[in-house]
């Protein structure tokens, strides 16, 4: 008998078992947003489904440095200059007007009026004062961007009137209005942020075109309408739903089949794909960004100059361009797209030269070339959608000089780390421009400053370093072209890298799609899109 | 005295001069009849031989990348037998060189699972008692565990590289030979003839190794090369997930993995590895499916 009951017991305990089983199915169907597609059709406006390679670290712009935060928080916040449509030229935001004394060290910017946050409480002078006191008050490791762009060069700001604020700064910063177009420099409700604390980055309140419902992390993040949006009838857009989905083959079925509507990190080999199919279109990213490799100049053999020089010689760029860029790239020759004022387009590139590389290795004391590891980013990026096999390739090209590359990668939070704390030999990287100035490439990534930030290949050189610091106290823009001029002369000397490309970063979208443009900043402002139901 | 243990057993390959058929001998009589077996045995040699003599049937290197649009994913054509890869290798010269490395980890996981395995085994089985537990539940323990995701964990410790993998699918292998032998010696051990060795006062070690051991060799055999087929296809499996081969070792798994964006573009990239995986690992299946046919006593009329 007692047997008996021991057998119930466990038939009952599978049955349940079952039941919870069953149970756990239909809570994971619910809460698949992308089938939602049926219900928006009714309303005007409609959703647009994004989907795009990673989630966001953080909602709260301020205290991110990575691109895929922006691209959300640009459509909740706004900054008081915003950039223009398609390039980084300077036009209104939240401010209307500004204005700057005669030594650069006064900016007076008057506030739109009439903007609220999506919480209600108003835009004004004061909400501006709060949140650059707010990043005034962090450190570096908190606020990146403010550090490196503002730092301690900002006195004072102050709230002249209820729409007027004043920047006082103590050294003239010369992109100090590119620089406030910036997103990590939306203006935040104070209300919101003294409310949720801690807890702000997962609840933005902004004055942008959307405003956020929802973040299901590595999943997706909702956003939706703001109805109060202060520019009339923006935005076209009932609702916006960032999805993530890593793998840029599978982005690219789901938009086939239409799950999602709109994605970005498309492959280069897939655009001949995408062109054919008349459902969809391709949309081109204007190019502000460089893919490199970068070359640790701390580290074995490659602190000689002209070892680093050999493997710029060693690399043929327009056939990694043709075969993993599908020619959508222009080789790079300075650290720096020529878009960007101050690009210096008389520096000649090492040209692709095998026995010169051999040459310059015998020279260096390395007849018989050397072995290092070379670093492969283990996602895809704009500038480099195929890590792995443009490694893959470089490694066959350094072979070919006797330089023997052990390929290596992590997963890639590690893989910045590292490389950031100087420990690889070699890596691949990269970098989108933020505001389109050269300051933003250059003191960036390759100033002494910016080792254990942005210069992961620790490259320091005090001229270079006077040159740039020169450049962003000075006013006067001729003169700071000069001086981005000299400083590339000298670093495509010292070869602290070898830029591979400019990429032009493609977009892909169903038809239904129009007014959609995408910003080369890589975060693109959703308020003008509209979508055919 | 002369001690009368299997003593065939201790000299397998031995022809058989005298009337006496050794067992050995007649296993392969009824392997030889198993078609299937046979066909599986020519398999494996054929893939054995591409390895041995890759350099002289590959027509290329396996790196040999050429980046211009000519040479860039072509179709099969005489000049590249399976098309090229999108670095412009030749596939069918990957393919080839492949086999070196896949048979090579198969092998080389399956003898080191073997020799751990029957090892921790042999004692378990002997000596029983608490040596018998303790070695029992670390079997068990490894077998908790799904084998793939084991050996990811493995790797993910030690390091992605082919050395790491091949020592991952050791390690995951190891309790399913200790289980096998472990209990052969429980049966063996009842035998008269040990009780006639531990009689003499035989040592322990001579016992297991000379007595115990031939005569649990035949399970482990089936066994070994059924397992070179899973070995290979884990292999394969960790090389497709970024945990084996490194760049730019033409491991069949990596091969597929690399290719697995040109599916539509390119299949050719994709099919002739996978056709390679596929038949090295039947090879070894049909091989190990005859050998256990031919090698049970029970299978024998």
């Amino acid at each position: 008998m007692k047997q008996r009951k021991g057998i119930w017991a466990l038939v009952l305990m599978l049955l349940f078992s079952l039941a919870l089983v069953g149970c756990n199915k239909s809570a994971g169907t619910d809460e698949k947003p992308a089938d939602e597609g049926d219900t928006a059709g009714e309303t005007s406006g409609g959703q647009l489904v994004f989907g795009r390679g990673g989630d966001s670290t953080s909602l709260d712009p301020a205290v991110t440095t990575e691109g895929e935060a922006f691209k959300v928080t640009k459509n909740i916040y706004e900054t008081l200059i915003e950039f223009g449509d398609q390039d980084t030229e300077i036009h209104p935001g939240l401010a209307t007007e500004w204005d700057t004394s005669e030594d650069g060290l006064t900016h007076t910017l008057k506030l739109r009026e009439g903007v609220k946050f999506h919480d209600g409480t108003d835009f004004n002078a004061e909400a501006v004062v709060f949140n650059f006191e707010r990043w005034k008050a962090g450190n570096a490791e908190q606020f990146y961007y403010y550090n490196s762009q503002f730092g301690d060069k900002i006195d004072s700001v102050t709230a002249v009137d209820e729409y007027t604020v004043e920047f006082k700064l103590n050294t003239p910063i010369a992109p100090f209005y590119k620089n406030l177009a910036m997103s990590p420099f939306g203006i935040a409700s104070p209300a919101a942020i003294e409310e949720f604390g801690e807890d702000f980055f997962k609840n933005p309140v902004g004055t942008g075109p959307f405003k956020f419902k929802e973040w299901k992390e590595n999943d997706y993040i909702t956003i939706v309408k703001n109805e109060e949006y202060w520019q009339e009838g923006l935005p076209k857009l009932d609702e916006v739903i960032f999805r993530v989905i890593p793998e840029n083959s599978t982005r690219l079925n789901e938009l086939a089949t239409g799950a999602v509507d709109l994605i970005d990190g498309v492959n280069f080999s897939d655009k001949a794909t995408i062109d054919a199919n008349p459902d969809l279109q391709i949309f081109e990213r204007p190019s502000l960004n460089i893919g490199y490799l970068g070359l640790t100049s701390t580290r074995g053999p490659l602190k000689e100059k002209l070892v680093r020089q050999a493997l710029n010689h060693a690399v043929n760029k327009q056939e990694i361009i043709d075969a993993f860029y599908a020619g959508a790239a222009e080789p790079a020759i300075n650290p720096m797209p020529p878009v960007v004022a101050g690009y210096n387009p008389d520096v000649a590139d090492y040209e692709y030269d095998p026995e010169k590389a051999k040459e310059l290795l015998a020279e260096a004391g390395y007849p018989d070339g050397f072995e290092m590891e070379l670093w492969a980013m283990p996602v895809p990026r704009p500038y480099m959608p195929e890590g792995q096999k443009v490694a893959e390739a470089l490694q066959k090209m350094f072979e070919e000089v006797g330089v023997k590359a052990k390929i290596v990668t992590y997963e890639w939070a590690t893989y910045l780390e590292k490389a950031n704390a100087g420990e690889a030999d070699t890596f691949l990287l990269g970098w989108t421009g933020d505001n389109g100035d050269a300051d933003n490439f250059l003191y960036v990534l390759l100033d002494q400053d910016s080792i254990g930030s942005n210069n992961y290949s620790q490259y320091q050189n005090a001229e270079v370093h006077e040159l740039l610091l020169k450049a962003q106290a000075s006013s006067d823009q001729a003169e700071r072209e000069e001086l981005y001029k000299q400083a590339q002369v000298i670093i495509k000397d010292d070869a602290p890298w070898i830029p591979l490309v400019h990429s032009t970063p493609l977009l892909a979208g169903s038809a239904k799609i129009s007014n959609f443009l995408a910003h080369p900043t890589g975060s693109d402002f959703l308020a003008n899109v509209e979508i055919q139901q | 005295m002369e001690l009368s243990t299997n003593k065939e057993m201790q000299v397998p390959i031995e022809p058989a001069e005298e009337k006496a058929v050794s067992p050995w001998l007649e296993a392969w009589r009824s392997f030889r009849k198993n078609k299937l077996a046979v066909i599986g045995t020519f398999i494996v040699l054929f893939f054995v031989l591409l390895a041995i003599f890759a350099p002289y049937i590959a027509p290329e290197g396996i790196n040999e990348q050429k980046l211009t649009t000519s040479d860039r994913l072509q179709a099969p054509s005489s000049e590249y037998w399976f098309g090229t890869d999108d670095f412009g290798r030749d596939v069918f010269s990957r393919v080839v060189y492949g086999s070196r490395i896949s048979l090579w980890v198969g092998f080389l996981a399956v003898i080191g699972s073997i020799v751990i395995g029957c090892l921790l085994g042999i004692v378990a089985g002997y000596y029983g008692k608490w040596v018998d537990s303790v070695i029992s539940r670390f079997f068990d323990i490894l077998l908790a565990f799904p084998s793939i995701l084991l050996a990811i964990a493995i790797v993910a410790v030690l390091g992605p590289s082919l050395r790491n993998a091949l020592i991952a699918i050791a390690i995951i292998n190891i309790p399913n030979f200790g289980r096998l032998i472990r209990s052969r010696v429980l049966s063996v051990k009842q035998e008269e003839f040990i009780m006639a060795a531990k009689a003499v006062g035989m040592k322990n070690s001579r016992i297991l190794f000379h007595h115990v051991m031939p005569n649990s060799i035949a399970p482990i055999i089936v066994q070994g090369t059924l397992a070179i087929a899973t070995a290979i296809i884990e292999a394969a499996a960790l090389g497709f997930l970024g945990l084996g081969a490194e760049a730019p070792n033409p491991e069949w798994g990596k091969m597929l993995s690399d290719a697995r964006a040109f599916l539509t573009q390119a299949p050719w990239t994709l099919f002739f590895p996978g056709l390679a995986i596929v038949l090295t690992v039947l090879g070894f299946n049909l091989m190990g499916d005859g050998l256990r046919d031919a090698l049970d006593p029970r299978m024998k009329n």
